[in-house]
């Protein structure tokens, strides 16, 4: 009863000078999609300073014939990579996949934004990945010396968060593979991205991501890699699930080599499965 | 008339000084910080930004601060209070509103007093009564405290999973230097 006269009696000019003297802006930028990665793809999302995330990239499917003994799916491509935070804006990563043989290195690097009312409307980051193709070229007229078997991937992730739940990614992103398939196959790929995140509640949301490129290899038919899934926030460890055509895990493979449509036939739909280990070495309240 | 104009600015310039009934004193720097401790894990997270002010006079006191200031050992930490626990794009701030028990302003050196008040955080208000710690020094005044709440009171959704990895009561310490308010 005492509390309620003292509440009834409390002077609002005490909060109207709080009010005033309330600095409007923070330090503190939102996240936009938490993960580093909306399902496929990368986001904008970049981690602070000193965290190295552990990250490990399943894909499984399975073989279109009818009989198959194979324990849970009949085949399954890991993709293992490193990948630390040299300072809030840059982080450099390294990885390797077991199904394709590809080993891949990226830096990626978010344009700084003070906070989020001033400043740019869209979060920027820029991503530059480069891989190397380790596997075994059956057509013995190809050249694959080194330098031939590279691929370098250009992109520039544009989001933007559109309302507390709803994260919105375009990602133009230019590929420029060593490796030519056949004669008349394009060296240069130019291709879009668009990916989404939807946020279901507090640690869950769905996202979805497409891929389309402007120019195709023509030597095979290729299809726009499709992922719909789940990402699933646990305190240190990010899980994200998902259904996707796309088998390989780096940019320049499964934006321009993608041979399935996204259905539900084998072998065409993928089930992918990536968690992530974060470590911080970092110790943010230590910093003064 | 020399001296009539003396005793008029004499009088003028006291006016001020005897219109004591909005003395109020704030804190633009004041530290918020909580702790949980679990077997599993100890978080620690420290605002240094919180704003209070008191009403000398009606022995009120207000504490605002934002939310997202609270800075935590784990970068990710920080994202994940902001989004997912405390949702501060909703709630951006938490409020304090209370009253100083039996506070003589007048008393310098140290008084201990019990705060009665009303905390609002996460759309959630709790009656808290804290026990405080009073030091006056000239015209500062410096209040400090610690107290335990129950994150339960404040509809803080944490995933089954994540259960005992946060403490069930959280233990909040403040401090906050206070200096004369001048509008």
């Amino acid at each position: 009863m005492a509390l309620v006269v003292i509440n009834s009696s409390f002077s609002q000019d005490l909060l109207e000078i709080l009010e005033s003297e309330t600095p409007k802006e923070t330090q503190f930028i939102p996240a936009t999609f938490k993960m580093t990665r909306i399902a496929i793809g990368h986001s904008t999302e970049v981690r602070a300073k000193g965290v190295l995330e552990v990250f490990a990239a399943n894909r499984f499917w399975n073989l279109p014939v009818d009989r198959t003994q194979s324990f849970v799916a009949d085949r399954m491509s890991t993709r293992f990579a490193l990948e630390y935070a040299v300072s809030d804006d840059l982080t450099f990563g390294t990885g390797a996949t077991t199904f394709d043989g590809l080993f891949d290195a990226h830096l990626k690097y978010r344009i700084p934004t003070k906070s989020n009312s001033n400043g740019l409307p869209f979060r920027v980051t820029l991503l530059q990945n480069f891989s190397y193709n380790s596997s075994a070229i059956a057509n013995q007229d190809i050249s694959d010396e080194f330098s031939d078997r590279t691929a370098f991937t250009t992109q520039l992730l544009l989001s933007k968060k559109v309302s507390k739940d709803f994260s919105f990614q375009l990602a133009p992103t230019y590929i420029h593979s060593t490796l030519g398939l056949q004669e008349n196959d394009p060296n240069n790929f130019f291709a879009i991205g668009i990916g989404a995140r939807y946020k279901l509640g507090g640690h869950l949301s769905l996202v979805s991501e497409y891929y389309h490129t402007f120019n195709e290899i023509e030597s095979f038919e290729t299809h726009s890699p499709f992922a719909i899934g789940a990402n699933w926030e646990l305190g240190d460890i990010l899980l994200q699930f998902m259904l996707t055509n796309a088998v390989n895990m780096v940019e320049d493979r499964f934006i321009t080599q993608t041979r399935n449509n996204f259905n539900f036939r084998n072998p065409n739909l993928n089930f992918g499965f990536n968690a992530t280990y974060v470590f911080h070495f970092k110790n943010r309240l230590k910093e003064k | 008339m020399i001296r009539i104009l003396i005793i008029f600015f004499l009088t003028v310039g006291t006016i001020p000084q005897t219109d004591e009934d909005n003395e109020k004193v704030i804190a633009r720097q004041g530290k918020v910080s909580f702790f949980s401790y679990t077997s599993v894990e100890d978080i620690k997270a420290e605002n240094n930004q919180v704003l209070s002010v008191i009403d000398l006079d009606k022995k009120e006191i207000a504490v605002r601060m934002l939310m997202n200031a609270f800075i935590f050992e784990k970068a990710l930490m920080r994202e994940h209070f902001n989004e997912s626990y405390l949702e501060t794009d909703i709630y951006p701030e938490a409020v304090f509103e209370g009253k100083i028990m039996d506070f003589d302003s007048t008393i310098v050196g140290e008084q201990t007093r019990i705060v009665k008040g009303v905390f609002t955080m996460h759309g959630n208000s709790e009656e808290l009564e804290i026990k405080t710690k009073i030091l006056k020094e000239a015209d500062n005044y410096i209040v400090s405290g610690v107290f335990e709440t129950l994150v339960k009171d404040y509809n803080i959704n944490i995933p089954p999973l994540l259960a005992g990895n946060i403490a069930k009561s959280i233990s909040v310490e403040f401090r906050f230097e206070y200096e004369p308010y001048e509008d």
